[in-house]
Order: C-alpha cells, then sequence, then structure tokens
C-alpha cells in the first residue's frame, strides 16, 4: 500500500492578471484562482500510482481560506484527503520557507512513499519547490518524469522514463521518492458525479503554525524566506520598432521580404 | 552565522560530461566575471573530475582566478545526491558570497537542493544580475506574473546567494585568461548512498528541427495562431529562409508544438540573425528569449500588441495571410 | 436573368473616391479570399471589387451608384459562411462589413446593445460578459460577424434554451437596393404592428437589404454553469437519451452530441484528450454533452441528480462532472474545433445542416452513413442533439473532385429527400446561399418558394442584392 503525497498550490490565472497602466501594480481582482495546471498533472500521476498499486492519496496545499476549492478540485480528481495549511505567519513566505512548513505538518500524516508536485508554478515559475521539497522530505528525485514505468515495493524502487535535454533517461530511485511529470501522459481527469458530489462536502484537514507542532517561528513566512523581492516594475516597454504600412498588405509584405533579403 | 561580508568570492559550477562543457557554464563565468569586478571579488570555477586542456582552457578565458578542482567518489555521472552534498560541503568550508549554477535540468535539481540545505536563498531564471555596492547584494532581476512583471530578488542575509540561470540568457564572451590559482579538494560521497540509477539513456535520435538555439533565421509563432492546421505554412516559410520554426508559450501549453520550440524564459533562448514573429503578443518572458537578435520582424493583427515596442519593423495584418504573401516572396 | 453591367473604370475611380484607396481594392488588387467562403467545393468567383465600408452612409451612396449602373452588390462579413452566401456568383462588388466593427454603446436599463454588423461574435460576447450581460445565441463558429449570424438566423449550441438570432435581434438599420436608409423595429418586446420586415431580413442572407446596424437584446448572465459529459456505447443509445434529458425538467443551456472518431480527431488536432475514451473499463462511442445553469451550487447539484437518474436510466456510462473554467474552456475548445479539424483533415469536403425532429436524429443519421457507404464517401457528423440540428460532413481525400462532387449531390438527393420525409428542415443555422437552393425549392414547395420570389422583388425589383441565392 503505498502512501502518496501530492503537493499543490493555487495560483491567480496569470494570464488574465493586467497591469493598471497608471500605478504599474497588478490588477488582482476579478482574476479566478485555479489549481496550478501542472500540478493537476501531478495529481492524475499520484492517482494512476493508487489505481496500479493501492494507498492513499493525500493533497496538501499552503495558502489562503479559498484554496480549500483546489483542494476539492484534487479531491473530485481522484484524492483521498485533503490537507490545508493556513495561517497569517506563513505569508510572503519563499520556496524555502514554504517547503519547511509543508514537510512538517506531512510529518502528521505518516511516512509518505511518493511526493509528486507541479514542475512549476504558472504565477511564480521558479520551479524550485520540487528540489527543495525533496530536501525537506529527504527523498530521491525523478524530475522531468515522462513516464513511470514500475515501481518495486518489495525493493522500495521506482522506475521511471525521464524526459532531458540530450535524450530520454530511463532512471530508478530509491522510495521515498519525489516526482515531477511531464503533463503528455497524464491529463487530468474529469470526475464523476459521485466523486465531484463527495468533494463538495468532504473534510478538509486544516492546520495553522500552532497545531504544527514543534514549528520554528523564525523559519516561516516572511522572517523564514532568504530571498526578498525589494521591488516590481513594469517591464521596459523597449523602443517601438518602425511600423511598415506602404498603403497596400502586398507592398507592405515585399518591404519586409526586402529587409529580410538584406540581413541574409 | 557569520558576517555576510565574511563570505567572499563568487562561484560558477562548471557542469560537464568529461567530453565538453555546457556553454552555460561558460556564459554564466563571464557574467559572473563582471559582477566580480563590480564588487573586488574572485572568480572561481568549481569543476568536478577531469576536463581537457582545451576545455579548461575555455573557462580560464573567461577570467578565472581560482579553479576548485573536485575529486572523490560518487560523480561518476551526475546526481542530486553527491553534487548537494558536495556543495553543502564546499560552500560551509570556503563560504562564497554567490553560487551560478547553468538552469539546466541538472542544475535546476541539485541548486535549489544545496541551499536548502546550507540552508540560504535560491533564485532561478534571472535575466539580468546587478551587483548593488550599496548593500553588497546581487539583484536577480526577472520576469514575474507571466511577464508582465519584472522582479528584483534579493539575498540580503544569507550567503551565499545562489542562483540558477537559463541557457542562452548571457553571452559567451570571453575577456582572457587571468593569473589564477587551484584549489584542489577531494570529497567522497559514498556511491550506495546516491538514491538514484541510471539505467538506460537514449540519445535523442537528432532532430534538427527541434534545435532552435542556433538557427539562423526563426519564424516563431504566438498564441494568434488559429490552429494546427495554420501551422504547415509558417514551417514551410522557416524552411524557404533555412530557418527553424519556433513559438511562445502559449502554442505549447495548447498542445500544438514541442517544448523545445518554446522561446523565451522558461524555454529556449535563441540569437538569429532574423526573428520574425507571427501573432506573438509580446510578453517580457517570451521577449527574452530573443533579445539578442540582429532583426526582429513583427506581424500581428492587433496594432496595439506589445511585440511592437520590441521588434525592429512591425506589421499589422493578419498573419496567415501575412505568411502567405512572404511564402510567395520567399 | 437579369443582365449586369461591369464595372467601368469610371466607377471604380468613383467608388475608390468615396472610399479611399486603402479601404477599395479593384481589378488586381481584389484579394482571392473574397472569391469564397469556407466551402470552396462551390467554386470560386472573384468579385470586380471590394469596399471595405465603415458607415451606413458609405453603404447607401455604394448602392445608389450601384443602383443606377446595375452592378450587383453582395455583402461579405467574415467569410465563414458554408453554403456560398456571401459568394459573388455575378460579379460586382463584394460590400465587406468587416471594418463596421464597433459596438456601439450599452442601454443597461433595456438590456440592450447596439452594435455595427462587422463585430465578429466573440468579440461581443466577451464584452456583454464584462458587462455582466450574456448575448444567448452561441453558433460553433465564433469568428462569424454578427451581421452575418442575423443574416443567417444562426442558432448554434444554446439554442436549446434559450433560441436563435431571431429571438435577439429587435430592431436595425438597412439599406435597401436603392441606397435608401430605413430603419426596422423598435427597442421593445412585443410588436402587433403589420408585417414583420425586420423578421423577413432576418435571415435573408443580404439579398432584400444591407444591415448596417444592430440591437441586439441582451439577458443577465446566468450566476453558474456545469457541463457534463455523459458517454454512451454508441450513437444510437446517445440521441435515445435526449428526450429523457428533455423532460427531466433541465432547463439545459444546450445538449450536443459527438461521435468517437471527431474526438478522436479533435485531441489529436488540438493535443489535449480532455474527453475519456474509456470508462469504467468500456469504449466510448459517443457523447452527449450536457450544459446546466443555475444560481447556486445546490440548485446545479439537484439538477445534476436528477441527470444522473437519467443517464442512469438511459444507458450512460457514467455521468462526468465539468466544474472548473480549466476544464470548461478545455472541453468546450475541443467541441468547437470540430469542424477546423474536419476541414484540416480533408481535402474535399460538402456539407448538410439539417435539422429532424429530435427522436428521429439517429434514424436519420443511420440512414445517411449508409447511403453515404454505398457510394463509398466517408461521412462525419456532429450537432445540437437538444434541437436536431445536425451538422453531416461529406469527405473525401483521394478522389477526383468531379467524381467526388457527383456521389455527393446522389448522397445529398436522397438524404434531403429523407430529411423532408422527417418533416425536417433542409438548414438550421447554415442557410441556403446558392449551394442548397435546388434542396430548399423542393422542401418548401412551388407555392411558398414563388412567395419567397415575390418578396425578393417587393424589396430588390433588380435583383442587384447577392444575386442567384436563395430563391432567386
Amino acid at each position: 500500500m503505498l502512501n502518496i503525497l501530492v503537493c499543490v498550490k493555487q495560483v491567480p490565472d496569470v494570464n488574465l492578471v493586467k497591469i493598471d497602466p497608471v500605478t504599474g501594480s497588478l490588477i488582482r481582482k476579478g482574476v479566478p484562482a485555479i489549481l496550478n495546471p501542472l500540478d493537476a498533472n501531478a495529481l492524475e500521476a499520484a492517482v494512476q500510482m493508487k489505481e496500479q498499486y493501492g494507498g492513499t492519496v493525500t493533497c496538501i496545499t499552503m495558502g489562503p481560506d479559498q484554496a480549500e476549492e483546489a483542494l476539492r478540485e484534487c479531491l473530485a480528481a481522484g484524492a483521498d484527503k485533503a490537507v490545508l495549511l493556513s495561517d497569517r505567519a506563513f505569508a510572503n513566505a519563499d520556496t524555502l520557507a514554504t517547503s519547511y512548513v509543508i514537510a512538517s505538518a506531512a510529518k502528521l500524516l505518516g511516512k509518505f512513499d511518493l511526493i509528486f508536485c507541479g514542475k512549476e508554478s504558472l504565477d511564480g515559475a521558479t520551479g524550485q519547490m520540487a528540489s527543495q521539497l525533496a530536501e525537506r522530505f529527504d527523498a530521491s528525485q525523478l524530475s522531468c518524469t515522462e513516464e513511470i514505468l514500475s515501481l518495486d515495493e518489495a525493493k522500495k524502487t521506482i522506475t521511471a522514463r525521464r524526459e532531458l535535454e540530450k535524450g530520454v533517461e530511463t532512471a530508478q530511485a530509491q522510495l521515498p521518492c519525489l516526482l515531477t511529470v511531464e503533463k503528455t501522459n497524464y491529463h487530468p481527469r474529469i470526475p464523476n458525479l459521485k466523486s465531484w458530489k463527495a468533494s463538495r462536502t468532504a473534510e478538509i484537514l486544516r492546520y495553522n503554525s500552532q497545531t504544527i507542532p514543534g514549528l520554528d517561528p523564525a523559519q516561516i513566512g516572511d522572517p523564514g524566506s532568504p530571498t526578498k523581492v525589494p521591488r516590481t516594475y513594469p517591464p521596459e516597454a523597449g523602443s517601438k520598432g518602425v511600423m511598415i504600412d506602404e498603403g497596400n498588405l502586398d507592398k507592405s509584405v515585399e518591404k519586409l521580404a526586402g529587409l529580410i533579403r538584406e540581413v541574409l | 552565522m557569520k558576517n555576510k561580508s565574511e563570505y567572499r568570492d563568487m562561484w560558477v559550477f562548471i557542469q560537464h560530461d568529461g567530453k565538453t562543457v555546457e556553454p552555460v557554464s561558460l556564459e554564466l563565468c563571464c557574467e559572473t566575471r563582471k559582477l566580480c569586478d563590480a564588487a573586488g571579488e574572485k572568480l572561481a570555477a568549481v569543476i568536478v573530475g577531469e576536463l581537457s586542456e582545451a576545455e579548461l582552457d575555455k573557462v580560464l578565458d573567461c577570467g578565472v582566478d581560482k579553479l576548485i578542482r573536485v575529486s572523490g567518489t560518487g560523480y561518476d555521472y551526475l546526481n542530486v545526491d553527491a553534487y548537494a552534498n558536495l556543495f553543502t560541503v564546499l560552500c560551509r568550508k570556503y563560504a562564497p558570497s554567490a553560487v551560478m549554477v547553468g538552469g539546466t535540468i541538472f542544475g535546476r535539481d541539485f541548486a535549489p537542493r544545496f541551499a536548502c540545505r546550507l540552508p540560504t536563498g535560491c533564485t532561478s531564471d534571472a535575466t539580468e544580475l546587478v551587483y548593488d555596492a550599496n548593500t553588497g547584494d546581487i539583484e536577480f532581476v526577472e520576469p514575474a506574473v507571466g511577464g508582465k512583471m519584472m522582479a528584483v530578488i534579493t539575498v540580503p542575509v544569507m550567503r551565499p546567494q545562489v542562483g540558477t540561470i537559463r541557457p542562452g540568457t548571457f553571452k559567451y564572451a570571453p575577456t582572457g585568461k587571468r593569473e589564477w590559482s587551484v584549489i584542489e579538494e577531494t570529497v567522497d560521497f559514498p556511491v550506495e548512498n546516491i538514491r538514484t540509477r541510471i539505467l538506460d539513456f537514449l540519445q535523442e535520435e537528432t532532430d534538427e528541427s527541434l534545435n532552435i538555439a542556433d538557427a539562423e533565421v526563426i519564424v516563431c509563432v504566438g498564441n494568434g495562431l488559429k490552429g494546427a492546421d495554420a501551422l504547415p505554412r509558417y514551417r514551410a516559410l522557416a524552411e524557404k529562409l533555412g530557418g527553424k520554426l519556433a513559438c511562445s508559450r502559449p502554442v505549447f501549453d495548447r498542445g500544438l508544438l514541442p517544448y523545445k520550440l518554446v522561446v523565451g524564459q522558461s524555454g529556449v533562448v535563441v540569437k538569429p540573425k532574423v526573428y520574425l514573429a507571427f501573432g506573438v503578443s509580446g510578453a517580457i518572458n517570451h521577449v527574452t528569449g530573443f533579445t539578442d537578435s540582429d532583426l526582429v520582424i513583427a506581424v500581428n493583427s492587433d496594432p496595439d500588441a506589445p511585440i511592437f515596442n520590441y521588434c525592429d519593423y512591425g506589421l499589422v495584418g493578419d498573419m496567415d495571410e501575412v505568411c502567405e504573401m512572404m511564402l510567395d516572396r520567399s | 436573368m437579369v443582365n449586369y453591367n461591369k464595372l467601368t473604370p469610371a466607377l471604380a475611380e468613383e467608388l475608390g473616391g468615396l472610399l479611399g484607396e486603402k479601404r477599395f481594392q479593384y481589378g488586381d488588387a481584389v484579394k482571392e479570399a473574397y472569391s469564397h467562403d469556407e466551402m470552396p467545393i462551390y467554386g470560386r468567383f472573384m468579385p470586380e471589387a471590394v469596399c471595405l465600408v465603415e458607415s451606413t452612409e458609405e453603404v447607401s451612396a455604394i448602392m445608389k451608384l450601384c443602383h443606377e449602373n446595375r452592378i450587383p452588390v453582395t455583402v461579405r462579413g467574415a467569410g465563414t459562411g458554408l453554403v456560398g452566401g456571401c459568394v459573388p456568383i455575378h460579379g460586382g462588388i463584394v460590400l465587406s462589413t468587416e471594418r463596421m466593427n464597433k459596438i456601439l454603446s450599452y442601454d443597461m436599463n433595456n438590456l440592450v446593445v447596439h452594435t455595427q454588423p462587422g463585430v465578429l461574435l466573440c468579440d461581443l460576447a466577451a464584452d456583454a460578459l464584462a458587462h455582466g450581460l450574456m448575448y444567448p445565441p452561441d453558433p460553433g463558429e465564433k469568428t462569424a460577424t454578427v451581421g452575418g449570424n442575423v443574416s443567417t438566423n444562426a442558432g448554434g449550441m444554446r439554442a436549446v434554451k434559450y433560441g436563435v438570432t431571431r429571438d435577439y435581434v429587435l430592431a436595425m438599420t438597412v439599406v435597401l437596393p436603392n441606397g435608401e436608409v430605413m430603419k426596422l423595429g423598435k427597442t421593445v418586446c412585443k410588436t402587433s404592428s403589420g408585417y414583420s420586415l425586420l423578421h423577413l431580413m432576418i435571415g435573408s442572407e443580404g439579398t432584400l437589404g444591407i444591415i448596417t446596424e444592430l440591437t441586439l437584446k441582451l439577458i443577465p448572465k446566468p450566476v453558474m454553469d456545469v457541463s457534463l459529459i455523459l458517454p454512451f456505447q454508441d450513437i444510437a443509445t446517445a440521441i435515445a437519451s435526449v428526450p429523457a434529458i428533455k423532460l427531466a425538467n433541465l432547463d439545459p443551456q444546450s445538449i450536443e452530441f459527438m461521435e468517437r472518431d471527431i474526438v478522436d480527431s479533435s485531441a489529436a488536432y488540438t493535443g489535449n484528450a480532455v474527453f475519456p475514451t474509456t470508462v469504467n473499463g468500456k469504449s466510448v462511442g459517443a457523447y452527449i454533452l450536457v450544459t446546466l445553469v443555475g444560481d447556486s451550487e445546490a440548485e446545479l447539484t439537484l439538477k445534476m441528480d436528477r441527470l444522473g437518474q437519467v443517464a442512469e436510466q438511459t444507458g450512460a456510462y457514467d455521468v462526468l462532472v465539468v466544474w472548473t473554467d480549466g476544464l470548461k474552456k478545455d472541453v468546450w475548445a475541443a467541441r468547437s474545433a470540430f469542424l477546423t479539424v474536419i476541414e484540416a483533415e480533408t481535402r474535399l469536403l460538402d456539407e448538410m445542416d439539417v435539422v429532424v425532429p429530435v427522436d428521429r436524429i439517429a434514424e436519420f443519421l443511420v440512414y445517411s452513413h449508409d447511403v453515404a457507404e454505398e457510394y463509398g464517401v466517408c461521412l462525419r457528423s456532429f450537432g445540437h442533439a437538444g434541437d436536431g440540428n445536425l451538422h453531416i460532413y461529406c469527405c473525401a481525400n483521394d478522389m477526383d473532385e468531379a467524381e467526388f462532387k457527383g456521389r455527393v449531390k446522389a448522397i445529398m438527393d436522397k438524404c434531403y429527400a429523407k430529411c423532408t420525409e422527417f418533416e425536417g428542415q433542409v438548414s438550421g443555422e447554415h442557410s441556403i446561399g446558392h449551394a442548397k437552393k435546388a434542396y430548399l425549392r423542393e422542401s418548401v414547395g412551388e407555392t411558398a418558394y414563388g412567395l419567397m420570389g415575390a418578396i425578393k422583388k417587393a424589396f430588390d425589383p433588380d435583383g442587384i442584392l447577392n444575386p442567384g441565392k436563395v430563391c432567386n
């Protein structure tokens, strides 16, 4: 029986985020929060492992109360348990502090054989969480997994095909292992009515900084985050290119073709 | 803990396969050289295992002050366990102010991990590095929120400042050798403690069309692309111009083209003679992927598309129509 | 047969002067795209000139000129039609509304929008939503213009709940063939005031007048919605569930059917295999996709429960809940891509857009597939199960074009005859154009067809508007 953890994140749909042209700040109002798309692929891989080898899939996230919706989506799509880590003290955490909180809370839930997480998040896109979670869980690491080939419960190993820069690697890792998956083979499933309804009323386990025993306040939230963002600014607009308009498209394209010919 | 001013020297991890050094490691040496000059610190290259004279020369040409040459068990193939341990040990012993790691898949796997173990702050995918003399910190500048913002990331208290940087972000522009010293280190990692084994490696059949990094001409399609059936004409145009087809991130997200063709911050950085962007909106995380192109031409039906701010020449029009017309003329 | 005049260089110069060089294409400058719509099998006909108009006044001035000189005028929106409706088969001028693409104003008290006809459906739909409102008609082709939608009385996926384009047109500005400008309809919801010229204009395919402005009815947007996928063994069992779904008092916004092969093609094309092909261990042959709307999750849950019961009784393998925005987008993108997918995979293509009573959909599909097989032509179909509107495509890749046309004619003759026998309609939403004229005539009979001709004559005595279409 496998004990599987999937670490997920609720993110703003950055495609819909706009910039205030006056203040240059992000307009988050009205932007829907969604389950990080690559996390859904990770969940699907986890659920497929459960279906093949038996076990339990637990989803965990750190975020505000609204992140509950992302967890319910996971429950509908095959997760058995959902855990929300929510506390003001967790706010402004970077990956180091976040991985610390998640790993600390996960200790309350047992020992995990497999940990899955999305390759990167839509909003942060640092792609560091996986490695740092692996470190916190003292787990081996298989990133960029294209397909999980087998799992040997007796030898406690997992074998997977990874898509690397210059080719495809077949690698074997000892459990516990943290995996990130490519989306090709792990399309998120559409829940059926029964599991969807169950997900809407399922109990969600909640923890805060007080209910996770032994949590070091210096390692969470803003104080626990070594990276800071002293400032942000809108990208430089660059210099406007020369717009070609020769009266009609034909002539304009001719001009472009000429410019290209000059360079080549 | 030491005061941060006690941490000196900036390191670059030299990733290699025993034969050649990854270009990104050389790019980082050149860029970090500038930071060292600004900070008055030394540039050290960390090389694990043997490397030919010629390859070593390329590293030294970047103006390296120190070579940290590592030997020991556990480094026969790239693995997170031995390398994370190695950098933990070395950083604790030598206290560098920064460690730069190429943002290869391996680099992105092991660098955040040793940063977590030390612990210290780790940043990824910066497109610009600036040394701030007032604070003594490196500013890692990177596009954020899908390229809608630029964010400055710093590690103001802890050291070293760890950064993974995508291949192609900086130029390999060697400034020449300096006097250098060599530090020999032996750090053994018990082979039985490596938790991953490589059972098999299949070199990808070299599908040259997927190698866009060195293409002389790139025809890039963006989210304006109507669908897969619209693709052949762009592929044809790329071929006619002697170049390659590429795309922006949303086209990959739509499943229309493979990840290896994505130009941008989280994809491939390209430097072609001609970059032709069709239906690309111009989010900054895409733009950072082609800024070093000689000639950038953008075609978009929206006259207000941001891409027109990042091109040499722009044309407002239907991308398919313009592509067809260019095909006729090429 | 009316004799038309050719556009003389002098007239062309006058038109060019009216519009300026950028908005007037003449002779060699005319783009090939204006010679056909999305069904090139019906032939390509180059216009003598293309006018990219921007205002009612310009349309009026052009019509006056053309009226005086007997030049045929064919109005064109986005050119996404499938029956050659906007193709100038007698030459003359194509009058394109693509630049009349401004949404003019919203009247939030009367829930209407004033718009130019060249606004794209997708743009209007999104803009209305941003105003908290919904424009209910939802034809599959989102890049069609609303003017084109009105001219064809387009239907779409939500017709089963909200009705068709006709039900949302309150008023319009029309330029008559002689250049006279006329306003039809008012911003009110009732009228018992004489013949409805407004409704004659709707669905008239640019043969009676040119629509230059529209007042469209909007509704408050539904609070929430959910889509559900019901996978079935085959198309017959899938379609058989539709009457039961409609009886369950769910007031669904749409009920679509799709067969496995098109779902597979769509998955390959969009790279997003969102529809599962195996459900509970069973291979899926056909799907019913239902959208429900409601004011609360509780209301939707009740409706879903009822749908779940129907699904079980009618042999659905399961009920899949498309709840998140991401999934909805993927599912409906896959559905909306069907025609594009067929177009991408097919060299020779022809289509039928028949409507049959809902309980005869399966029968009609079986019949048409049998006929097509008899003639060795591949048939692909999808459509609106809720209202019996079927999109059936005859496809071939390795066939001579003349051979294909011959075989397709034989297939269509039989299918349209069957459709008439089933008390169906020739076209649900794609219209007649010049491609389906003969079938319209057969379907409605000589008396009705003659009356249509008389109406055409009353509006356009010289027959200069979109000649050769619908009924002349």
